[in-house]
């Protein structure tokens, strides 16, 4: 049993208009999976009843469902290991000589699904940053059942056993039943909130480190063009944004310049070199 | 080198390190590996060691691999259902590199081998 | 405590989960629908006894075509290539696995057993001296398969 082409078409518009995501073809007993649980939940037969009822009768608790369910992606601990890499030996060194005052930095995990990004990157400030030294990190998501397991920061023994090193593991979670949960002092520096990268962003400060990994590749160009413009705005003059290893502002956004990072690539916002020509003058 | 009492879970450990080219030798328990390392004359790169089993268990083998200078440059990784945190640290503090917890999926498995920079690059797309 | 509050048939639900994603199902598109049916009928039993401070059983069983399945999802071989070694031993792995985890959920000091696993039919009452007290039962491609936890009677009068 697969999916009919016209129930994949819908589904492929819905996400597409919803959340920008372009669902390649081939896809449909992916889609299919996914969407079992979601039609049991609302008490359909199948899949294909639970499409046919909700092209027939629009609902939006529906559709946030099927936006969920295929946004969800299986996340890795530290995953591609590089930016973590580049993280510690390139990007936390320049911004502990540049916020030598404050003694603070904000990060940000776009695009955090279940949590796990945004827990490496605490983790991995944890260990480099120096003592005295505080930070924040913000993680966000388009799935309001993803920021809310991210919240609960439990994950089961398959996702512990994910790139993360046993040392950290004993160190930074503690097992409550068949789980393990992020320890609180870790815990603490984390928060989740509800965002779709695609919409205006809220106003919040900005941050040194904006990680907006696997995001862009589901993207069209325009909306590629409009998150990058959206996410500049909230990075700071001398901060670092990193993508994913597939992805590029080249091309799309020139207000972006690419360095290189350890064995990896980073972006930087273009200093604006007529202004200091100005203020030369 | 896969040690497990599983001949179940010996295939699968084989399969998965089989690609990332390595060719695997097996035993039933801790005893019988040390047994074939002490015969062999290269020692293996990296050893898959389960918890429970019989005659020698894994946490023993790994106590008496470290105390042998021939098996120092031998990678351990604990691979058990043993999943309480003090078994992992005990695991840890005896010698083993790193500690996957059954069940494991196959990419689980490349990433903490990764890890040990046992992956060379791009093997585990 | 109770045992029925530290493992709970939502405990087994996502170990089931767990070990369907790493060998039986990595795909993700035939999970074990939960029918509750603890009346169905199975042909192989897997279990690991559990002894210390603990005393009881784990016990995986299935139909025999869900075992051969089974053995040949975790072997990645065909399911006409499947032996009864085979299967014995992949159930075997299934019900450690599973009672692995378990342990790690019951008060410390437990040791678990080696699988024991046996391809003859049977109902439910496996253990004439112990009480089920958690199971979970469902099917898989329409085979039952089912996952349940038995205490030991003698220990539950002495907590009791």
């Amino acid at each position: 049993m697969s999916l009919s082409q016209s129930d994949f078409a819908f589904v492929s518009t819905l996400v597409r208009r919803e959340a920008a995501i372009v669902l390649a073809p081939g896809k449909e007993y992916l889609v299919e999976a996914r969407l079992i649980p979601v039609a049991r939940q609302v008490g359909a037969g199948s899949v294909a009843e639970f499409l046919a009822n909700l092209q027939r009768k629009p609902n939006p608790a529906d559709q946030r469902r099927i936006i969920d369910a295929l946004t969800t992606n299986e996340t890795s601990w530290f995953r591609d290991r590089e930016p973590f890499t580049a993280l510690t030996d390139v990007v936390l060194p320049d911004l502990v000589k540049n916020r030598a005052s404050q003694r603070r930095l904000r990060l940000w995990s776009a695009a955090s699904s279940s949590g796990q990004e945004a827990y490496s990157l605490a983790i991995t400030l944890q260990e480099a940053l120096p003592t005295g030294w505080g930070y924040e990190i913000m993680g966000s998501d388009i799935s309001t059942e993803m920021i809310k397991r991210a919240e609960a920061a439990e994950y089961s023994q398959v996702e512990v056993n994910r790139g993360l090193p046993a040392t950290q593991l004993v160190q930074y979670f503690e097992r409550v039943g068949a789980h393990w949960r992020i320890a609180p002092h870790l815990r603490r520096n984390v928060s989740f909130k509800h965002m779709n990268l695609t919409a205006p962003l809220p106003a919040i400060p900005p941050f040194d480190v904006i990680f907006l990994r696997n995001v862009l590749i589901y993207f069209d160009v325009a909306t590629k063009k409009s998150v990058l413009r959206n996410v500049a705005r909230l990075l700071r003059p001398d901060g670092w944004l990193f993508l994913g290893a597939a992805e590029t502002t080249i091309g799309i956004d020139d207000n972006y310049e690419r360095v290189a990072a350890g064995r990896t690539s980073a972006y930087r916002v273009r200093s604006a070199v007529p202004a200091g020509a100005v203020r030369k003058g | 080198m896969v040690i497990d009492d599983s001949r179940a879970m010996r295939m699968i450990l084989k399969r998965i390190v089989a690609k990332l080219n390595f060719e695997a030798i097996e035993a039933g328990d801790g005893q019988e590996a040390l047994d074939l390392l002490a015969t062999m004359t290269e020692v293996p790169e990296l050893a898959l060691i389960d918890w429970n089993m019989p005659n020698m268990n894994g946490l023993e083998f790994v106590t008496k691999v470290r105390a042998e200078p021939r098996l120092r440059e031998m990678t351990l990784v604990m691979v058990t259902t043993e999943s309480e945190q003090s078994q992992i640290v005990r695991a840890l503090a005896a010698g083993a590199h790193e500690y996957v917890i059954k069940p494991f999926t196959e990419g689980a498995m490349i990433e903490k081998l990764a890890l040990l920079g046992l992956v060379p690059t791009g093997a585990n797309s | 405590m109770s045992v029925e509050t530290v493992v709970s048939e939502g405990d087994l639900a996502e170990m089931v989960e767990q070990v369907w994603v790493s060998y039986l199902d990595p795909e993700g598109v035939s999970p074990l629908l939960v029918t509750g049916d603890d009346g169905q009928a199975t042909e192989v039993h897997s279990t690991v006894s559990i002894t210390g401070s603990w005393h009881g059983h784990l016990v995986y069983a299935c139909s025999l075509k869900a075992a051969r399945r089974s053995a040949a999802a975790f072997l990645a071989m065909e399911e006409d290539e499947v032996s009864q070694e085979d299967i014995s031993d992949v159930l075997g792995e299934l019900a450690n696995i599973v009672g692995g985890n378990v342990k790690a959920m019951l008060p410390a000091g437990c040791f678990l057993s080696l699988p024991t696993v046996v391809l003859a039919p049977d109902t439910a009452s496996y253990y004439p001296a112990a009480e089920r007290i958690s199971g979970l039962y469902g099917l898989w491609d329409a085979e039952p398969v089912s996952i349940s936890m038995w205490q030991s009677v003698k220990q539950q009068e002495a907590t009791a």
